[in-house]
């Protein structure tokens, strides 16, 4: 009789964690749907057009001038040499 | 007292014997015999196999943002043999998912099987959620995935799309589909009627293979000022479409890609189809001028003229039975070769090319890479036109060194330019470095092809040259303060499939790279049929725009002036 009563209360428990088992395959399947969401929120978010059309709505404007990128020994990754501006443009 | 009737208990006792010797006989059909089928029978009600798809790799850009990537979805569909009442689930369905109710009827009226029809695909998940809880008799859902393009039209051409199986339709997305699209896994689990688990029920996990993730060479935001500068180019010169590549000539890397106009690839079925093509990739055009810098370099490397010499150059010259002009009417004029590249004369090219000869110009245009593929392995790469020398005509050596009667993809023609930018070697271009796979390990593209093509004694006249022709030659308009660049202008006539040119149509192009003493970057401009007509006008901006925002987003130092080749026409700085 004992060993009858058992045999049900094991086979309750395992019904009980095959819920559970259910339970938490969905929760997982929600967290990742909604990770994948929010990866895609935030790469929609730092997409280029959508900066510049940030940036233009506040008044940036993209330099006018020459742009000139110098590379000082020692600063940086070390590689470079110096080049002052070179006077006038070509 | 009666005797018992023996015949009939008898019959009574062989009626029940048979009776029973049949249900054991039975019992041992089903219970032996036919135990196996039946155990199976009963186990197929209960075990249900659950197709697991794999998810889709994303593709990211050099700096591993992501271009494309997936997400969950749903496909909803309906067996029109349950559903109750077809307007009413008609209308419901298709108000919830924005189509069209007579559509929506239609295909439950016509189903493309009498028991399924798909009612929508790749359905967002809240969506298909709203639908489901409504519990329409005969419309369920299956789970399904839906490719997005954060980025948009973002080199769009580039990454392809992907349709609504999950395969990839064109672009990266087609060429790298057997690693985007991982492998499909099963679920096998028993459940009791109610569609719980059976607890030590049946159960076996094949895990779907995510699919990996490709890692490009597109620079994002390099890309997408390309595009609006390519945009922008396309209508203020009242332009057909264009094309722009800009590429790191040390290693082939292809920075930035565009054709405008372009598509957006979260709804590429909203667009024609000719809008899916990279044109830079998969057609080709005359060239034009920019092909001279070949024929200067055959003649620079095989001696044919010293670059102090000096030619007599008139407006005009026969070749075979064609007279040949210049783009303008002018006196003869002694010209160098750099003379000749910075006013970009037909005519001074002519002349080189005839001293080259035809073998030679051949053999060199063969080794600069033209018709014949690039090998980067985009779907729809064409090999671009060159006849082969033995089926040249007379007046080709009219045509050919000025970059007509040949054609070539707008990437073979920035190759040109990137292998002299490269101290004289081509390198293969690419559009991928890697691939990640899903356990995060990366595995780079092996090292692109390269062959040297010209000395680097060759080369760096050839960079002094070009440097010279936009310092004061046809190509001053794509000047960037503080670099000194070197590039070349071309305006090429555009062949009629019906014989000869088409009038007062053209394609213009600038291709150039800076610093010119120490290139880092390869920029083609490519306009088709700009009211400005000349490259020198309608493309050279557009290179010099694409050009300053690539100096100041790869932090690109200026260098040294290439030194001033010898020319007869006097020039001031």
């Amino acid at each position: 009789m004992l060993m009858v009563l058992g045999l049900v209360a094991l086979n309750a428990l395992l019904a009980q964690a095959s819920f559970k088992i259910d339970d938490l395959q969905q929760r997982v399947d929600e967290l990742s749907q909604a990770y994948d969401q929010r990866s895609y929120d935030a790469a929609r978010l730092a997409s280029p057009e959508r900066i510049w059309q940030a940036a233009h709505d506040i008044g940036l404007v993209p330099p006018a001038g020459g742009i000139q990128v110098l590379h000082v020994p020692g600063v940086g990754k070390g590689k470079g040499t110096a080049h002052g501006a070179v006077g006038g443009s070509p | 007292m009666r005797k018992p009737p023996v015949r009939r208990l008898i019959a009574l006792f062989a009626f029940l014997t048979f009776g029973l010797t049949g249900i054991v006989l039975r019992l041992a059909v089903l219970q032996v015999r036919d135990a196996s089928a039946y155990a199976e029978l009963a186990e197929r009600q209960r075990v249900r196999e659950i197709d697991l798809a794999a998810r889709r790799g994303s593709i990211l850009d050099r700096d591993r943002q992501p271009l494309a990537m997936s997400l969950d979805s749903r496909d909803v569909y309906a067996d029109p043999t349950l559903v109750t009442d077809l307007p009413g689930t008609a209308s419901i369905l298709a108000q919830t998912l924005h189509l069209k109710e007579r559509d929506v009827e239609d295909a439950l009226r016509h189903p493309s099987s009498p028991s399924f029809v798909y009612i929508d695909r790749q359905v967002d998940l809240g969506v298909a959620e709203r639908i489901e809880k409504m519990g329409l008799p005969g419309v369920e859902s299956l789970p399904s995935s839906r490719r997005v393009y954060p980025n948009g039209p973002l080199a769009s051409q580039v990454l392809g799309f992907v349709n609504v199986d999950g395969e990839g339709g064109d672009g990266l997305e087609l060429q790298y589909e057997k690693a985007l699209a991982g492998r499909p896994g099963q679920r096998i689990l028993e459940r009791d009627p109610n569609g719980h688990i059976i607890p030590q029920g049946v159960s076996h996990d094949h895990p779907p293979v995510p699919g990996s993730s490709v890692v490009t060479t597109i620079d994002k935001e390099l890309q997408y000022r390309a595009q609006t500068a390519l945009r922008d180019a396309v209508r203020g010169n009242r332009a057909k479409g264009g094309s722009l590549i800009v590429m790191d000539p040390r290693n082939g890397d292809v920075l930035a890609m565009a054709t405008y106009p372009w598509f957006d690839p979260n709804h590429y079925s909203d667009y024609p189809q000719e809008a899916y093509r990279s044109l830079p990739i998969t057609a080709v055009y005359e060239p034009g001028s920019v092909n001279k810098v070949i024929t200067a370099a055959g003649a620079i490397e095989e001696n044919v003229i010293p670059l102090t010499k000096t030619l007599d150059v008139p407006d005009t010259w026969q070749v075979s039975d064609h007279l040949f002009h210049d783009a303008h009417e002018h006196p003869p004029t002694q010209m160098t070769l750099a003379d000749i590249i910075s006013q970009s004369s037909n005519i001074g090219t002519i002349r080189i090319a005839s001293m080259l000869g035809p073998d030679r110009l051949y053999d060199y245009l063969t080794k600069f890479g033209l018709g014949r593929k690039t090998g980067i392995g985009y779907p729809g790469e064409v090999d671009g036109i060159l006849r082969p020398r033995n089926e040249w005509y007379g007046t080709d050596m009219g045509t050919i060194p000025v970059g007509q009667g040949v054609a070539a993809t707008p990437l073979q023609m920035a190759t040109v330019y990137a292998t002299i930018a490269n101290g004289g070697v081509w390198v293969r271009p690419r559009l991928v470095q890697g691939i990640v796979d899903p356990d995060g390990s990366y595995h780079a593209a092996e090292p692109s092809m390269r062959r040297r093509v010209i000395s680097r004694r060759t080369d760096e006249t050839l960079t002094r040259i070009l440097a010279y022709a936009v310092e004061a030659g046809t190509g001053t308009l794509a000047q960037v303060p503080g670099y000194w660049v070197a590039g070349k202008t071309g305006t090429a006539l555009i062949p009629d499939p019906q014989g000869g040119y088409y009038a007062g149509r053209y394609v213009a192009s600038f291709i150039g790279f800076l610093p010119a003493s120490r290139p880092r970057l390869v920029i083609a401009a490519i306009l088709d049929q700009p009211v400005t007509e000349y490259g020198g006008i309608a493309s050279a901006p557009l290179f010099q725009q694409v050009a300053r925002y690539a100096i100041a987003r790869l932090r690109i130092p200026s260098a040294p002036k290439p030194p001033t080749p010898p020319h007869a026409i006097p020039y001031e700085p």
